[in-house]
């Protein structure tokens, strides 16, 4: 049975990793999680500076889901690079960075500072946070920054570059196409749904940022669609799906609507043995159903659909 | 070292108005808690409610393996987890960073240290753990406990604490029972007399006045925050608590990981 899988030049040997900002830098789960069963690990959103995120309350549950607006708080690159890459690197784990800007020019100096980095096997470029308030989703509402975005990142690298969309869009595919066209070598989706959260006895927002982003098996069938819709206009681009992923089910949704990878977010703090449970739960079902390659189920759902 | 594990719920006993008292049998938590760490448990089977909830430690007996937590219903959480009578609990811990229990030597001033510790409502929890360790330790003749209350009726572990051989005060807001007033007042009138040490966990507006005290007395303490929390390991960054670093600038930690409990001196409130 062959889980490899090629994800715009990140090989991994299967298709799951973890959703930026779920698990720390990696070590945080390491008590739980054996990290070299993981494909790869995507890491905190890096920017060039460090950042002290939102005042508090940074989080509020929902059905099923749960609102964050952490607003980026990391160390900043070069203790990224300089201290935490060293450890991640010794796994010998594929390691994705998500790196994010207030400009454009901050999106290429981290691209810069991490490109050689050993261990960084590529970057996420997130264009989609909800919660700061310069540079994040203001990139990823707009196909043509997006593409301006992607271009500087993909000048400033040699690495390969993913590039993160936001649901929080008329059309993804609009946005897919603009990305794709600016040279990203592949998409992740989907990023978290702006929403808000009321406490009734306070007569207040929850969060201290008043908005957050909805993450968890809330959104899951509007991550899946994603997927679907951004497949089927560009097969060739391979994606890495996430939104609401708990179980290699949930993970096999993905996989078959279209996506090369997946990551499990939100699942990581209700189970931190769910990247884990996803992997073996997937090489079980290849198992069960005798399917020797991976590439087998990617997009196998949207079979003998008719295109409109 | 933290685990997830499957633990065996042996007991459960409301033990005040809607407070709960769960009893674990988990001999590798009951080994590694120190107190003031919590366990983060998975309240249900299925995504609703999604998140684990963080509920510190409340008592542990070591020779027979078992744990103890107590917490007041307040949500969906609370409410399933106060239903269970038997069964498994899918639980992560000990988790966090707990109080130092101090020695003599430590203090540097007094052979064995004169400690107080204060309780308001349900944060008396996890102060009955750190009692028992005192306890142990054979201070008890050394330590002063302050409990606050709502009124009588809402009083957690006054009877328990006494039983462990402590001094015990008592102060409620509607004066049912003991002092009429705040529960500062009472360390108010104990900090006329020489202190090492205080720990104290209780809801956010008593550990200010607390904290703003111990200040101005110059007494060193401990106090157990409590803060939205998902991932209980230090990698979601949801749980911030505003501190003074070492050099006097504001910074955020993470209750889950740098705390729950923080020196008194250091959190900004």
């Amino acid at each position: 049975m062959n889980t490899l899988v090629n994800l715009g030049g990140i090989v991994m040997k299967n298709p799951v990793t973890t959703a930026s900002g779920t698990f720390g830098f990696g070590l945080e789960y390491q008590t739980y999680v054996n990290l070299q069963r993981l494909g790869a690990i995507t890491v905190k959103g890096t920017t060039l500076k460090p950042r002290l995120g939102n005042p508090p309350p940074r989080i509020a549950e929902t059905p099923s889901g749960m609102l964050n607006a952490i607003g980026l708080q990391n160390p900043g690159v070069e203790r990224v690079a300089e201290e935490i890459m060293p450890q991640l690197a010794a796994l010998g784990v594929p390691v994705i960075i998500n790196i994010a800007g207030d400009t454009l020019e901050d999106y290429a100096q981290v691209a810069r500072r991490l490109d050689g980095v050993t261990g960084v096997a590529g970057l996420e470029v997130n264009i989609s946070c909800p919660n700061v308030k310069k540079g994040g989703i203001q990139f990823g509402s707009d196909p043509f920054t997006a593409s301006e975005v992607t271009r500087a990142v993909k000048s400033a690298t040699e690495l390969p570059v993913i590039v993160k969309l936001s649901p929080n869009v008329t059309d993804l595919v609009v946005m897919a196409e603009a990305v794709a066209g600016a040279g990203a070598d592949a998409l992740s989706m989907i990023n978290t749904l702006v929403g808000i959260a009321i406490d009734v006895d306070r007569r207040r927002p929850v969060l201290g940022n008043i908005t957050g982003g909805l993450s968890g098996p809330a959104i899951r069938p509007v991550a899946v669609r994603a997927v679907w819709q951004v497949h089927r206009a560009m097969p060739l681009i391979p994606i890495l799906g996430m939104g609401g992923i708990m179980t290699a089910r949930d993970a096999l949704e993905f996989i078959l609507a279209g996506a090369t990878a997946v990551a499990v977010g939100t699942g990581n703090f209700v189970n931190p043995r769910a990247t884990l449970d996803v992997v073996e739960g997937i090489e079980h079902y290849m198992k069960e159903h005798s399917f020797n390659e991976i590439s087998e189920l990617v997009g196998l759902a949207q079979r003998d659909i008719n295109k409109e | 070292m933290s685990q997830l594990l499957k633990a065996e719920i042996t007991d459960c006993q409301e033990t005040g108005p809607g407070v709960w008292v769960t009893e674990l049998l988990a001999p590798s938590l009951a080994q590694a808690a120190v107190p003031g760490q919590f366990i983060h448990i998975r309240c249900g089977e299925d995504s609703d409610p999604l998140l684990r909830r963080p509920i510190s430690i409340h008592a542990v007996y070591r020779r027979s393996g078992l744990v103890k937590i107590m917490f007041q219903v307040v949500g969906q959480g609370t409410t399933w987890l106060a239903g269970r009578r038997d069964g498994l609990l899918d639980v992560m811990g000990p988790l966090g960073r707990g109080f130092t229990t101090l020695t003599g030597e430590q203090t540097g001033t007094a052979a064995v240290p004169r400690l107080v510790v204060v309780g308001g409502g349900i944060g008396a929890a996890p102060l009955y753990f750190l009692l028992q360790e005192l306890a142990r330790a054979g201070n008890a003749q050394q330590v002063k406990v302050l409990l606050g209350a709502r009124n009588a009726e809402h009083l957690l572990i006054h009877n328990a604490v006494k039983l462990l051989g402590f001094s015990v005060g008592v102060a409620t807001d509607d004066g049912s029972a003991g002092y009429h007033g705040p529960v500062t007042d009472l360390l108010a009138e104990e900090l006329q007399l020489k202190l090492d040490y205080v720990y104290a966990c209780g809801p956010a507006p008593m550990l200010k006045t607390l904290c703003g005290m111990l200040q101005y007395a110059g007494v060193p303490g401990e106090v157990s925050v409590e803060e939205r929390m998902a991932c209980g390991v230090g990698a979601c960054l949801s749980c911030v608590c505003r501190v003074k670093d070492a050099g006097g600038m504001e910074t955020y930690r993470h209750a889950c990981v740098d705390g729950p409990v923080f020196a008194a001196g250091e959190v900004v409130w």
